[in-house]
């Protein structure tokens, strides 16, 4: 009797917490509503099976619970009834896993007119850099990183000269644009995660890994670190800042290029010469 | 256990094979518990090796650098002529051979031919050591060349890394093999195991299998050495 | 392949094929007492060790919830933090549960269940047991070193793990840790081929594999894995050892820590990660296949019915066994791997749930028209299904690609992962533990402080992790000692993780009451008899209570029906023991 009640109990009392709970996800500010569907049928077909299983057996430990005289019955097993199962079981999955992986192709397609934006980690901080009027970033490697160089871009390449550099500051990006993150680590893995975004990835010292969203509204949002990186993980943050297009080619007008920044070391290493 | 017996004659092919597993005591008939631990530990080193060969193969595709050409890496100088690949195909040859001595012990090991078995596997283990000892030559010489794990004078710092790592592990297989070896042997040619009685490697009188046993894992390291061969010094 | 459910209990059974040869039996006190090789002595040194070093895992689990559940109170350095999420991870998974599992339950129950006198090579049993004490010693020395052990998460990822932005990362921490799991890896192995060859090949008379208990299937699917997936992690631990200490570069690529270059180059840490992986899926399949094979056994027992469909049950268990090797990647949908591996193990992932969902409608099939007794046993196993339902369906999200990203490396993953391994198998654990207590000591546990420690553990259990999940849907990342003020939480989450907190102190202290019923009892308890719980299976049916060593007295058992036997039409009794010849079933 208790253990069907506590059952029972469990059951309504996770249903309950779910629907009234206030922790839900945060708003979300990325075209990856597709994301949160899937994530909504996921708990509704989860939600309905647990209810289900628990219930019949909250039910079959009330009904069949021992009493003097009770004797089970003998019946060693049911293809029809089994067979049966697995197949909705198996429709179960599909319902889930085809929406899943349609969306999943969205997000690993990138569109063509998105723009990249390399995000730069390192422990435990992020900077950002932005092509130039090219369009094009240049190419860079961690080993020709020095106190000159930051972000190791390759000065040889014409590609970076123009490249706008955001060390250790916020990126602004312009809203309702499509934008490549073109991740990059130089020392161990991070992970760039915006919750608002809802995508994240890790980025891997060695190679450039992606993702691509379109942020649909301004505002401002915080970066996490997603992969444990070392003692500074947690405190890993940065800031991401939607602006609308105008306020964003004020801010871009303020940066300065790779090209700008090295003449100014440049400059200066020459005045302390002197 | 060669002592066991199997009941009845029981049917052939697949049709055999599903009786064995549906039966009762045991899912291989014919195999004892020795034999079927041999092939099972077997099985998990299989993975093992394949995985450190897919390591060293990864190794080779992600590095930038260029890979050494293995064929004046591993080049043996005799005078002036430089013979690529000559002493590895020496160790080749001598592994092979021990694997072909080890065949022959075990039929002796069959025939509970005493003096024969014993002292193929002494000529087995003579080889396997021959193997360690060129293995530990080109350990130096390279070493002398300045190849080492963390860098080496011809290109990628893989290489050294995954060839003393690997070459490494199975030496120690080898060594390990040659060890039981010369522990089986001894015992053997001194008649143990033509006396009754039970101890960890035989169950009564004239129960050899624990050649046959050693041979499994013999020729099974062998196999091995082929692989490491193909993807070391042929790749 | 022999059907079940028309398996009429044999006439006769098949002569005998192995002479029936007895253990060595120890002459010395230290040969009987220390260095036993006695697969139920050895059981017994495994599980103690394995919870003593439980305890230890479970004492860091509350210094971690101190420091989420009060981070301005217990401010622990992230470094203790991160060392202890490691270590408790670690020591959970492979020292407490793996080793439970197969070296205690497996140890002591294979040999009985099948009918064997002892496990086929107890030597190289014992030195298993040696072996893995040798690694627990080594994993707890590691506490003590300089710069303490690792804090580089219980999955290790370099190049994180071996540099000095962590803990024990250019100290000795991590190096112990390698050396250890190399020695757990070796050890288990000697244990493995053991248990293995013993189901495969020293069964006794009349024991096909098709009327072995399916606690027998579990552990003996979860070893073959085992074999097969420790090589993996193993060559990841050497490698990994060399760019430690030899500064090889196997996962290294060129790096700049702090500012200053590095001399590795050239190395992959993904690689890394797919070897750790192809070990670490299966392994969380060893800790739930012979979890899902001993409650299928108590479910049985304590509802007085066979357990529905054996065939499928067996079938499952091998399908997830197999599959459970091809669907490692799901670990790594955001790593940076290739994008297009995701729809490949998406698919894989998700398929796997098919035979998983069997198993569990068949253990609550099981239950319909049964006989239920709520014994302790049945009340973990009811326990164990809905924490295992729960946790597996939300692996189902986690296991949907897209679903998985926003939700990865989020609390949600970590309350999916305690609820379907950290609290369900635990579940079995105990249930087991109070099952067979009476065959290992003779004596019952104590049914009251059983009745607190279940209510308490259950329901607390739920309380931790149920909420979790939550915590990680508004976002926060796992791996954080304090989230501090995020300006996304929509809803702060400080005082669900009070609560969480709470729940985590009151369920660890329930585990004290159990540990001191399991002393308790073994003066106090209630002599038990023989069967206490009328079970049909061949452990029950020894000729003493506790067994001797050799097991079966001179007569090995001889098997005539499946292990199933209970409420038998036209039978006199509610189980018929599968040692007796009477012939009913047959007739009807
Ligand atoms: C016992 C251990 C155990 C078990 C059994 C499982 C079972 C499953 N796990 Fe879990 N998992 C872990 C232990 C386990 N997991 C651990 C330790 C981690 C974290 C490691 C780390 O990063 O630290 C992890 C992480 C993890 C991830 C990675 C998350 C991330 O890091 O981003 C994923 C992703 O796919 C996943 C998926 C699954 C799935 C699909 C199952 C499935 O097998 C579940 C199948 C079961 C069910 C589905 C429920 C029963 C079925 C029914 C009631 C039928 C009805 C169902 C339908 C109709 C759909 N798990
Ligand atoms: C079997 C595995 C297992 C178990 C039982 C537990 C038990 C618990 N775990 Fe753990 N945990 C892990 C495996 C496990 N964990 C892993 C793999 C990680 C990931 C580490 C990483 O990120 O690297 C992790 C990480 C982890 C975190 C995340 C840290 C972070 O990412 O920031 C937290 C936070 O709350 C946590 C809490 C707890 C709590 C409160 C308990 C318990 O207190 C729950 C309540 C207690 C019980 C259910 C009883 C347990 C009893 C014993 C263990 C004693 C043994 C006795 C017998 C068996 C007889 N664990
Ligand atoms: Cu950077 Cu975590
Ligand atoms: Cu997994």
């Amino acid at each position: 009797m208790v253990v069907a009640l506590a059952l029972v109990v469990i059951v309504v009392g996770s249903i309950l917490f779910h629907m009234l709970s206030p922790w839900w996800w945060t708003p979300i500010a990325s075209n990856w509503g597709y994301i949160d569907t899937t994530l909504v049928i996921t708990f509704w077909i989860t939600g309905i099976v647990f209810a289900a299983v628990i219930l019949f057996m909250a039910y079959c430990v009330w009904r069949f619970r021992h009493q003097p005289g009770r004797k089970a019955e003998f019946d060693p097993e049911n293809r029809r009834l089994e067979i049966w199962l697995s197949v909705v079981t198996g429709l179960g999955v599909a319902a889930m896993l085809a929406p899943g992986l349609i969306v999943w192709k969205q997000f690993v397609t990138v569109p063509d007119d998105a723009t990249e934006v390399e995000v730069f980690a390192q422990q435990w901080n992020w900077s950002f850099r932005l092509p130039g009027e090219d369009g094009r970033l240049g190419t860079s490697d961690a080993r020709l990183i020095s106190g000159e160089n930051p972000l190791g871009v390759n000065p040889h390449d014409s590609f970076g000269q123009d490249d706008v550099i955001v060390e250790l500051s916020d990126l602004y990006l312009p809203v309702d644009r499509p934008v490549k993150m073109m991740l990059r680590s130089i020392d161990v893995l991070h992970n760039f995660y915006v919750p608002e975004f809802r995508a994240k990835m890790d980025m891997v010292p060695g190679m450039v890994t992606f993702f691509w969203f379109t942020p649909t509204r301004t505002g401002e949002f915080e970066v996490l670190c997603a992969e444990l990186c070392g003692v500074g993980h947690a405190f890993m943050r940065g800031y991401v800042q939607v602006v609308e297009e105008e306020d964003y080619q004020v801010w871009l007008q303020e940066q300065k290029t790779f090209a700008d920044l090295s003449t100014d070391r440049r400059i200066r290493t020459a005045k302390s010469d002197q | 256990m060669a002592d066991t017996t199997t009941h009845g004659d029981r049917p052939q092919g697949v049709e055999g094979f599903v009786s064995d597993w549906s039966s009762d005591q045991r899912a291989f008939k014919r195999v004892s518990w020795g034999k079927a631990m041999m092939w099972i530990f077997l099985l998990s080193d299989t993975f093992i090796f394949s995985v450190f060969l897919l390591g060293y193969m990864s190794a080779r595709m992600s590095t930038q650098s260029a890979w050494p050409n293995t064929n004046d890496v591993f080049a043996l100088h005799v005078g002036a002529v430089e013979l690529p690949l000559l002493l590895i195909a020496i160790m080749t040859f001598v592994l092979i051979s021990s694997s072909g001595t080890m065949a022959m012990a075990v039929r002796c090991g069959y025939a509970r031919a005493r003096k024969s078995t014993a002292a193929l596997m002494f000529l087995t283990a003579a080889l396997g050591a021959t193997f360690v000892g060129m293995q530990a030559f080109e350990w130096t010489k390279l070493i002398h060349e300045g190849v080492r794990p963390w860098s080496n004078p011809y290109g990628a710092e893989q290489f050294g890394a995954s060839f003393f790592m690997i070459t490494g592990f199975h030496g120690t297989h080898v060594s390990i093999g040659v060890l039981f070896l010369v522990i089986i042997a001894t015992k053997i040619w001194r008649g143990d195991f033509d006396r009754p009685g039970r101890s960890w490697l035989k169950t009564g009188a004239g129960d050899y299998e624990a050649v046959e046993i050693m041979g499994l894992y013999w020729h099974f390291v062998d196999l091995v050495w082929v692989f490491i061969f193909a993807f070391f010094y042929l790749w | 392949m022999v059907n079940v459910y028309d398996d009429r209990p044999d006439t006769q059974v098949p002569p005998a094929e192995v002479p029936d040869v007895h253990p060595p039996h120890a002459h010395s006190w230290i040969g009987k007492w220390v260095f036993s090789q006695d697969a139920k002595y050895i059981a017994i040194q495994y599980s103690g060790t394995a919870v003593a070093i439980g305890l230890v895992a479970l004492v860091l689990s509350w210094l971690m919830r101190l420091q989420l559940g009060f981070p301005d109170t217990f401010a622990f350095a992230p470094e203790a933090y991160y060392q202890f999420i490691t270590m408790h991870g670690m020591i959970m998974v492979i020292y407490l549960l793996t080793a439970i599992f197969l070296g205690g339950f497996g140890n002591y129950l294979i040999p009985l269940m099948v009918g064997a006198r002892d496990m086929v090579f107890p030597f190289v049993n014992m030195l298993s047991y040696w072996v893995y004490l040798l690694a627990v010693l080594v994993l707890t020395v590691s506490f003590f070193v300089p710069g303490g052990p690792t804090g580089a998460g219980w999955t290790l990822y370099p190049p994180q793990a071996i540099l000095s932005g962590t803990p024990g990362g250019q100290d000795s921490g991590i190096i112990l840790m390698l050396l250890s799991l190399i020695l757990f890896i070796i050890g288990f192995t000697m244990g493995g081929l053991n248990y293995v060859v013993t189901v495969l090949q020293a069964r006794t008379r009349g024991m096909t594999l098709m009327r072995m208990p399916l606690t027998v299937w579990g552990i003996f699917t979860a070893t073959v894995m085992a074999l097969l997936a420790f090589p993996a992690l193993f060559v990841a631990c050497v490698m990994m050892l060399f760019d430690r200490l030899l500064g090889t570069s196997f996962f290294m690529p060129a790096l700049v820590e702090m500012g200053e270059q590095l001399s590795y180059g050239g190395g992959s840490p993904i690689v890394f990660q797919h070897l750790f992986w192809f070990f670490g899926h299966p392994e969380v399949y060893i800790v739930a296949l012979p979890a899902f094979g001993i409650v299928s056994d108590l479910i049985a027992v304590h509802a007085r019915k066979n357990i529905f469909g054996y065939r499928m049950m067996v079938w499952a268990i091998v399908i997830i066994g197999a599959l459970s090797f091809i669907v490692w990647a799901h670990h790594m949908y955001v790593s940076g791997m290739h994008p297009w591996f995701g729809f490949f193990f998406a698919t894989t992932t998700l398929i796997i749930a098919v035979p998983t969902a069997i198993k569990v409608y068949n253990w609550v099939l099981t239950l319909w028209k049964g006989d239920i007794h709520l014994t302790l046993p049945m009340l973990f196993s009811l326990a164990f299904i809905v924490t295992f339902v729960n946790g597996g369906l939300t692996g189902l999200f986690l296991g949907n690609v897209v679903v998985d990203v926003p939700l990865s490396d989020t609390m949600f993953v970590v309350a999916h992962f305690h609820m379907v391994m950290g609290v369900a198998p635990l579940m079995v654990i105990f249930g087991a533990i109070y099952h067979w207590y009476p065959k290992v000591t003779g004596r019952m546990l104590n049914d009251a402080m059983g009745q607190i420690h279940f209510w308490v553990t259950f329901v607390g259990a739920y309380a931790i992790f149920f909420p979790m999940h939550y915590v990680g849907l508004v976002g926060v990342p796992r791996r954080y000692p304090e989230i501090g003020s995020a300006p996304y939480l929509s809803t702060p989450v400080d005082g669900l993780n009070a609560f969480i907190s709470i729940a985590a102190f009151v369920v660890g202290a329930a585990q004290i009451l159990f540990m001191f019923n399991i002393f308790w009892s073994l003066r106090h308890g209630r002599e038990a008899g023989p069967n206490p719980w009328r079970a049909a299976s061949l452990e029950w049916q020894t000729p003493h209570t506790p067994p001797r060593h050799g097991n079966w007295g001179d007569e090995l058992p001889l098997v005539y029906r499946w292990a199933y036997d209970y409420s038998v039409p036209g039978a006199a009794e509610d189980f018929i023991a599968q040692n007796d010849p009477s012939p009913v079933r047959g007739e009807h």
